[in-house]
């Protein structure tokens, strides 16, 4: 393999776990120029999508190369952002060789996260309090909590079968709100209401929305749209779920039940 | 008003840990989520709409996130995610969606354009926040680590 096909293999690869994190296309993109100059490739051309990277490297000389990568939208791993921005820091400061440089990129592809039980935990903590900001009592957060980590086992079992972004946005808020109507028909005194909005946080469209911003703002308008309507659809899933999950009731209710 | 700012803290470090936030960055997370929230309350009690007050919150949110980033040398995605979920309006979606059930058109038609309205109050800080040049916050960043090393400590 020639240098350069080399280089550009590291470079994309680095870009690839960027973009695939959460980071944003300018930044990806940057990164990848930046791998590239630092290693003595100084014609090349680099096109980073939502989806996708492109690049070519020495265009027009003997050792032309040229990859594109497809980068499916991955879960948010800020942790390996942080990790690769530290990395092409150091690899442009010249204190990284390209072998040390693979090394710290499969060490980075393999860093453990958090344990599923801190990512339950932690959903249902975040349910809970931003539901009470919301306008919850504590006694709503409470529930809201309960449902929250209930979520995240769910999330966490359906990302085990691959299942797709919308079944998991339309069961996930559906099974939030049955949980709230379920206790509430209980009768045990929450605010139902209260408790499905602080329920169903988790699954808002917060990472989507940000990361549309920067990307328009940056001026990749394509991958910003991609971004956008991938944070509607979000939207529009949860609210088919939560609709779907209270009509359900209704009916079954006979219109006996105070909702 | 305080018990609201700690729940928001806690809320927001959680979700750091969701998103896998270096451990590292928490307290910094915590922190920029209080930040937009009391915003967000300090303009809803002086009487703006929960629009306006998304507008100066998210801004107020950006602005801190491109602060933290440099002196703290992380990504500002990092703080910024973690940051946005107190404003994100989910219960505008829920009762869009509950009243367009319950078959209330006009409620289910003024909660829609409320929701879309914040989202857009979200996007438009944030835009202002983003629109002060890099260089400003790399000096700041600079000052910041200037004093770390004269306290010798630090990273």
């Amino acid at each position: 393999m020639p240098a350069s096909k080399k280089v550009l293999n590291l470079a994309i690869s680095i870009g690839e776990v960027m973009l695939q994190s959460g980071g944003e296309i300018y930044r990806v993109q940057e990164t990848v120029s930046r791998v590239l100059e630092s290693y003595g490739i100084q014609d090349y051309h680099v096109f980073v999508i939502t989806n996708g990277i492109f690049a070519t490297v020495h265009e027009e000389r003997e050792d032309a190369g040229s990859m594109v990568r497809y980068v499916p939208i991955g879960d948010v791993d800020l942790q390996k952002v942080a990790a690769i921005n530290q990395l092409s820091r150091e690899i442009s400061a010249g204190e990284c060789s390209i072998e040390q440089a693979y090394e710290r990129l499969s060490q980075c592809r393999q860093a453990p996260g958090a344990s599923k039980w801190a990512l339950i935990l932690s959903c249902g903590i975040g349910s809970a309090g931003f539901g009470y900001l919301m306008g919850a009592r504590l006694y709503d957060s409470l529930f809201s909590f309960l449902l929250g980590m209930l979520l995240e086992v769910f999330l966490l079992t359906a990302a085990h079968y691959h299942a797709s972004k919308f079944i998991m946005n339309i069961l996930g808020s559906a099974l939030v709100t049955a949980g709230s109507l379920i206790l509430y028909v209980a009768g045990i005194g929450i605010r139902f209401d209260q408790v499905i909005i602080g329920g169903i946080v988790p699954l808002l469209p917060g990472v989507s929305l940000t990361t549309a911003i920067r990307d328009l703002f940056g001026g990749d308008y394509l991958s910003g749209s991609i971004r956008l309507i991938d944070a509607l659809l979000a939207g529009m899933c949860i609210a088919i779920g939560v609709g779907a999950a209270i009509k359900a009731f209704q009916m079954l209710g006979g219109g006996a039940l105070p909702l | 008003m305080i018990t609201q700012v700690i729940m928001c803290m806690l809320a927001t470090a959680a979700f750091a840990i969701l998103f896998h936030v270096p451990r590292t960055e928490y307290l910094c997370c915590a922190l920029n989520g209080a930040v937009g929230w009391i915003t967000y309350l300090a303009w809803t009690a002086h009487g703006a709409g929960p629009t306006s007050a998304s507008i100066w919150a998210s801004l107020a949110l950006t602005l801190v996130a491109r602060i933290l980033s440099s002196i703290r040398k992380m990504p500002s995605t990092v703080f910024l995610i973690t940051g946005i979920f107190s404003l994100v309006p989910g219960s505008g979606l829920y009762y869009t969606s509950y009243y367009l059930i319950m078959g209330d058109l006009a409620r289910f038609m003024g909660k829609g354009t409320e929701t879309l309205k914040i989202a857009g109050g979200i996007v438009l800080g944030m835009i202002f926040g983003l629109v002060f040049p890099q260089s400003w916050f790399n000096r700041l960043g600079k000052a910041a680590g200037r004093i770390r090393k004269r306290g010798g400590g630090g990273r």
